[in-house]
């Protein structure tokens, strides 16, 4: 038998930026459209081949149907094919959804062409194979490498902020000396209340009284007529003038 | 003698000027606390599961400070205007005392707000959402409330993750453990919903295809209540504390100058 036809198309994951375009266990295509119309007739499948990349060298295509090898010989073969698809699926005049996704099918049960979840990373390498009833008919490239995501653990995450924001500093350094200042101002009114009262309480009520009366004393009890001294000496009334001597 | 007669009379009118606007502080910062407290945005189980909730201490502290000084600003008028030592004397123990605890609610209010990191949410969110086995008791009413809060949150506000949808894919989760990545490379939540809660396009929201998925982080959603929370509590508080400070003095000056 004639060796496949080698088309020149190359597959890729899609350049837009979708999120999901690699996951742990999955990963996008773009489809290939118009790309096997010229080699395949109507009851020609198109395969995708999967192999880790270091065992992309070593996959040979399978000479018929029968020795395809399955999803669940991942491990052991280091190849697989699935997403066994018609060719008039890939026409160019077929409506179709823009992208395939490998690895999205998780109600695998041993059934042919099973699209299982990929269970390490990676990288691997894909190539679309037209197999006939012949065998195969035509292949496309190998893809580059494709390395599937890895997820770290949630505990290398450290919640602690980075650095204390200025905002608490002020708060905290403000309302800290306000209440420093009314407890030092409050401590001080009672000290010297205290204060206060310890000293008049020493010196008796003597002070007090004599203040009262020395404000109240030059003004009352000065006699009429009478000539006032330097204060403070009290004031004396004048000697009465001495009786006139007898003419 | 009647010119410091003058003063003091308009020492007085100043001290009940400074009481009545303290009363009304008072109340106003009860009624803020309460909204706080009632958490309009559902948002309390995130905080409780962090088992650091500060922030709703402080509004609790605060819903009984603003109380406190709205009865010692009226205790104040009438000490004031009857120029009675022994009322006066009461009024700024009170009053003091009421300061302290005001200035602890501000302080943490303000502390706690640096606290809530992305980081700090994305972890729990991480650690806790969907988890099948729970510890013990205590950490299943955690796991339901994030559970729970989180699939509102994320219906309600559009938004995938803490920083995005890609937080799930970067990191492995409790989520992750029971729900695997094929079929979920992130939680159906963070789906375009139609009216009946399923996915619109289930396909396109797994590929991340625009307009089938929220694309944005629910930080904002969560941080901003959050902050307007904190700073509420804490930026008001340290207003009403500067304006208590100028009126305690004065009410400690007036007190000096009253004769028996």
């Amino acid at each position: 038998p004639a060796p496949p036809a080698l088309l020149p198309y190359v597959p890729q994951v899609p350049i837009t930026a979708l999120p999901g375009k690699l996951t742990a266990t999955t990963f996008a295509l773009e489809r290939p459209c118009c790309i096997f119309d010229h080699q395949a007739n109507a009851s020609d499948a198109v395969w995708l081949v999967v192999a880790f990349a270091n065992a992309s060298g070593a996959f040979r295509n399978p000479p018929s149907r029968a020795d395809v090898p399955l999803y669940e010989q991942l491990p052991t073969a280091h190849s697989y094919m699935t997403l066994e698809t018609p060719v008039h699926a890939f026409a160019c005049s077929a409506p179709s959804p823009a992208l395939l996704r490998v690895g999205g099918d998780t109600a695998c049960g041993g059934q042919e062409a099973c699209n299982g979840p990929l269970p390490s990373p990676g990288p691997y390498r894909v190539k679309f194979l037209v197999m006939g009833c012949q065998g195969p008919k035509a292949e496309t490239r190998w893809s580059d490498p494709i390395l599937l995501r890895r997820a770290s653990s949630p505990s290398t995450i450290d919640p602690v902020p980075a650095h204390r924001s200025s905002t608490v500093v002020v708060i905290a350094s403000i309302l800290a000396s306000l209440g420093a200042v009314l407890a030092a101002a409050v401590l001080g009114a009672v000290g010297a209340k205290a204060w206060g009262s310890l000293c008049s309480r020493d010196s008796g009520t003597s002070t007090h009284r004599s203040y009262r009366t020395h404000h109240i004393l030059p003004v009352l009890s000065r006699p009429p007529g009478c000539r006032c001294t330097p204060p403070g000496l009290g004031c004396f009334a004048p000697r009465p003038p001495a009786p006139c001597p007898a003419k | 003698m009647s010119k410091s007669d003058g003063g003091i009379r308009i020492l007085q009118g100043l001290l009940v000027f400074g009481n009545v606007v303290i009363g009304m502080c008072g109340i106003a910062l009860t009624a803020e606390c309460i909204f706080f407290v009632s958490d309009p945005h559902g948002l309390y189980p995130l905080l409780e599961a962090t088992e650091n909730d500060d922030i709703y201490a402080a509004a609790w502290i605060g819903i009984f400070v603003g109380f406190a000084l709205f009865v010692l600003s009226i205790l104040g008028i009438v000490g004031v205007i009857k120029s009675n030592k022994t009322l006066l004397l009461v009024y700024i123990i009170l009053m003091l005392i009421t300061y302290a605890f005001e200035m602890a609610s501000c302080i943490t209010a303000a502390t706690h707000r640096d606290f809530l990191t992305p980081n700090l949410f994305l972890k729990q969110m991480l650690e806790r959402y969907k988890k099948s086995e729970p510890d013990n008791n205590n950490d299943r009413w955690m796991i339901d409330g994030v559970t729970d809060t989180w699939d509102k949150i994320m219906v309600q506000n559009q938004c995938c993750g803490v920083l995005g949808p890609s937080d799930w894919q970067e990191y492995t989760s409790a989520f992750r453990a029971t729900h695997n990545d094929a079929d979920y490379p992130w939680p159906h939540n963070c789906c375009v919903l139609d009216d009946q809660g399923s996915p619109t396009n289930l396909d396109g929201c797994k590929l991340g295809v625009p307009g089938y998925y929220n694309s944005n982080g629910c930080y904002d959603a969560i941080s901003g209540p959050v902050n307007t929370q904190a700073w509420g509590v804490a930026w008001f508080g340290f207003a009403i504390l500067c304006w208590t400070f100028f009126v305690l003095l004065g009410t400690m000056f007036f007190w000096s100058r009253i004769d028996y």
